[in-house]
């Protein structure tokens, strides 16, 4: 009995710490390279989210292809608006301008959202949703399979992506010294634009298979956004391998919180990890190697 | 031609000063009305429904006025938190000097709100706030019309007690006033009757995940009856958290969701075959063959081609009530306080109205019972 409790609160934590890991990756990317908090970000995952809800009820496309539709939305709006917002901002020079224009965007898009679709909350249900395999105790949703396997595939993809490619290691080295990077013939700006359109990419994709499981209002992403800044602090701003780890951690932590002790509980236990991390550890359980240019 | 002249100056004198006598006259023979609703956020869906209520009840009103008084509302977003909600009152109060506020629908927004409202004078007409808090001790602005906690608990323990023979429960609820206060309310009723609650589980209106505590719940063993408060949003997830992990009906289980007003009709579609079997009240009972009912839902079909929700009623509910008042005399803050409070057997599209001393609605006739059926439609149980 206990056993099989403790085998599906974790089964439910990994599912719940994929999606995490997917929304905090976005962001973790954009501090590594360019040392900046993106508030926007929670945004372009309810954008992915209402993307993949639109593509399937208004053309009746299949749940599976409604996620590469909300992955392309999330890298076409995150190209757009670092194009016509951030960049020419951060030529200005003064840091703290792309900042404040991303808490402007998440505003501007929250409300955006909300007049498009409206205050009430979506049903989005897949055909797999309903689908559960049920084995000795344990029940799983095929939606929850999906999650696993399509998070898994694409963090692998992104992990090899910046470990073996020549732009992966390109990133890296501008996320460790930019100026250095630069003068090895290596373009930021570019760098700095791919960076946003695959972070935005994947909050999208995170939106689609979020958005069965979460609540679908124009205000979805929030919900997750300030778990996901716990999970890059904890993990080490600005490392992938970190992310990944400390949003697995915390999916678990949340389950088992709930089976043990109360999920009011959840963000105190998951916010007091932050605060022991930032005492004992602040670099995080990774911590991204970069120069100080003195 | 120098007579003619200063006649005609004279005249349109006359007309202008005529003119502006009546735009004055107009003027004030206007109710003013604010609306706190929750335009944003996770209760958004309150406002957007309220606003629909309100806007059918002005425009029948204003076709030809009420006493020679017309009604113009101002909305403010209130959006079901304290914060926002005393912000929202105060700008309404300072700027657009109601007589008469109508909202807010969350019991933790109203709550922050009567004080305020009680400092200006100015008459507060709540529908959607369960809270007992907002009535006991309460304050001589305050008004509810809806069913208050304990009126919604007590009936609704006795109920699953008696009616579904329910022994062993486990409490779902938001950790908000609202969501403890109706949790607590339906624990001490169902346990005095013999019942036992297995599990009380409270939590955050940022929670996503519900699979955890639908994995927690199918770990108590044999279960009845899960009274749930929570949004509807929250509301649809966790049950269908509860269907895929086999603990109630909607998944093979034997467990029934109860609950009290806080989910909109089309709930039951939205969360699918999971809602099988789901019982709760609603403020509004569309079967009800009063005539009030029966035009009220002519007329929103009319007007915006859909059913209308107990939302839309209870909104409209309010105004209507103020006009009531109006038309027994009522013409500002003080008068439709005064009248508010001698309401007598007042027939509403939700039920009835009649306040205690508390100002709280004495009238069971608002509580109805609905049941969630294989195909997602529903039936009136008619407890009540």
């Amino acid at each position: 009995m206990t056993t099989t409790i403790v085998l599906q609160q974790a089964i439910n934590g990994v599912v719940f710490g994929s999606l995490y890991v997917l929304v905090a990756l976005g962001l973790t990317l954009i501090y590594g390279v360019l040392v900046q908090i993106n508030f926007a970000h929670a945004d372009f995952v309810t954008l992915g989210a209402f993307a993949a809800y639109f593509f399937m009820h208004l053309i009746g496309a299949g749940y599976i292809l409604s996620i590469g539709v909300a992955f392309l939305v999330g890298a076409a709006l995150g190209w757009l608006i670092n194009a016509s917002i951030f960049t020419p901002l951060r030529r200005k020079g003064n840091e703290l301008l792309p900042l404040i224009a991303t808490i402007g965007v998440s505003v501007m898009m929250q409300n955006l959202m909300l007049a498009w679709f409206g205050p009430i909350p979506y049903a989005f249900e897949t055909q797999y949703s309903s689908q559960v395999i049920r084995f000795a105790g344990i029940f799983v949703s095929w939606q929850n399979i999906i999650i696993i396997a399509v998070s898994s595939v694409t963090i692998a993809l992104l992990y090899a992506f910046m470990k073996f490619t020549f732009l992966g290691k390109a990133l890296r080295a501008v996320s460790q010294d930019r100026e250095t990077a630069g003068l090895m013939g290596i373009n930021p700006n570019y760098l700095i634009m791919l960076t946003f359109v695959i972070a935005s990419a994947l909050a999208g994709m995170a939106g689609a298979m979020l958005a069965p499981v979460l609540v679908l209002t124009p205000f979805a992403g929030t919900s997750v956004i300030v778990k996901a800044f716990a999970i890059v602090i904890i993990g080490g701003f600005g490392n992938v391998e970190g992310t990944i780890l400390a949003g697995l951690i915390v999916g678990l932590i949340e389950s088992y919180t709930t089976q043990f002790l109360d999920p009011g509980l959840i963000d105190i236990v998951v916010f007091a990890l932050l605060l022991l991390m930032l005492a004992i550890k602040p670099t995080g359980l990774i911590a991204e190697r970069r120069e100080e240019n003195v | 031609m120098t007579v003619t002249f200063r006649a005609l100056v004279a005249g349109v004198a006359a007309v202008g000063f005529l003119a502006a006598s009546q735009a004055t006259y107009a003027q004030d023979k206007t109710i003013k009305i604010g609306a706190l609703f929750p335009m944003s956020g996770p209760g958004s869906y309150f406002g957007a429904q309220d606003k629909q209520g309100v806007e059918l009840a002005l425009e029948q009103l204003n076709k030809d006025g009420v006493n020679g008084y017309k009604f113009v509302v101002q909305y403010e977003d209130s959006s079901c938190a304290p914060l926002p909600a005393t912000q929202a009152a105060k700008r309404l109060i300072e700027q657009f000097k109601p007589d008469v506020i109508i909202g807010e629908e969350c019991s933790d927004a109203t709550l922050a709100v009567m004080p305020i409202v009680e400092q200006a004078k100015v008459p507060l007409l709540n529908a959607g706030s369960s809270s007992i808090k907002v009535t006991e001790p309460g304050n001589p602005w305050t008004f509810r019309i809806m069913p208050n906690e304990v009126m919604q608990g007590v009936n609704l323990a006795e109920n699953a007690y008696k009616r579904i023979n329910a022994r062993n429960a486990v409490l779902l609820f938001e950790n908000t006033n609202a969501g403890i206060g109706n949790g607590q309310v339906f624990k001490e009723n169902f346990t005095r009757l013999g019942g036992k609650v297995l599990a009380e589980i409270g939590f955050g209106r940022d929670v996503n995940d519900f699979t955890a505590i639908a994995t927690r719940i199918a770990g108590l063993g044999k279960i009845d009856v899960i009274p749930t408060y929570t949004l509807e949003g929250q509301g649809l997830k966790i049950t269908q958290a509860l269907a895929q992990a086999g603990i109630t009906k909607g998944g093979g289980g034997d467990a029934i969701q109860i609950g009290t007003i806080w989910l909109p009709f089309g709930f039951e579609q939205k969360a699918g075959k999971a809602a099988l079997g789901y019982i709760r009240i609603v403020q509004f009972d569309p079967t009800d063959t009063r005539n009030v009912v029966k035009d009220f839902i002519t007329t929103f079909k009319a007007k915006y081609n859909a059913d209308p929700t107990h939302l839309n009623a209870h909104a409209y509910d309010q105004i209507m009530l103020i006009a009531d008042v109006v038309k027994r005399g009522g013409k500002d803050p003080q008068s439709i306080r005064d009248g508010l409070a001698a309401t007598k057997n007042y027939s509403g599209v939700t039920g009835s109205v009649e306040f205690d001393k508390t100002n709280q609605n004495t009238k069971m006739d608002t509580v109805h019972y609905m049941e969630t059926k294989p195909d997602m439609s529903w039936t009136s149980l008619k407890w009540n």
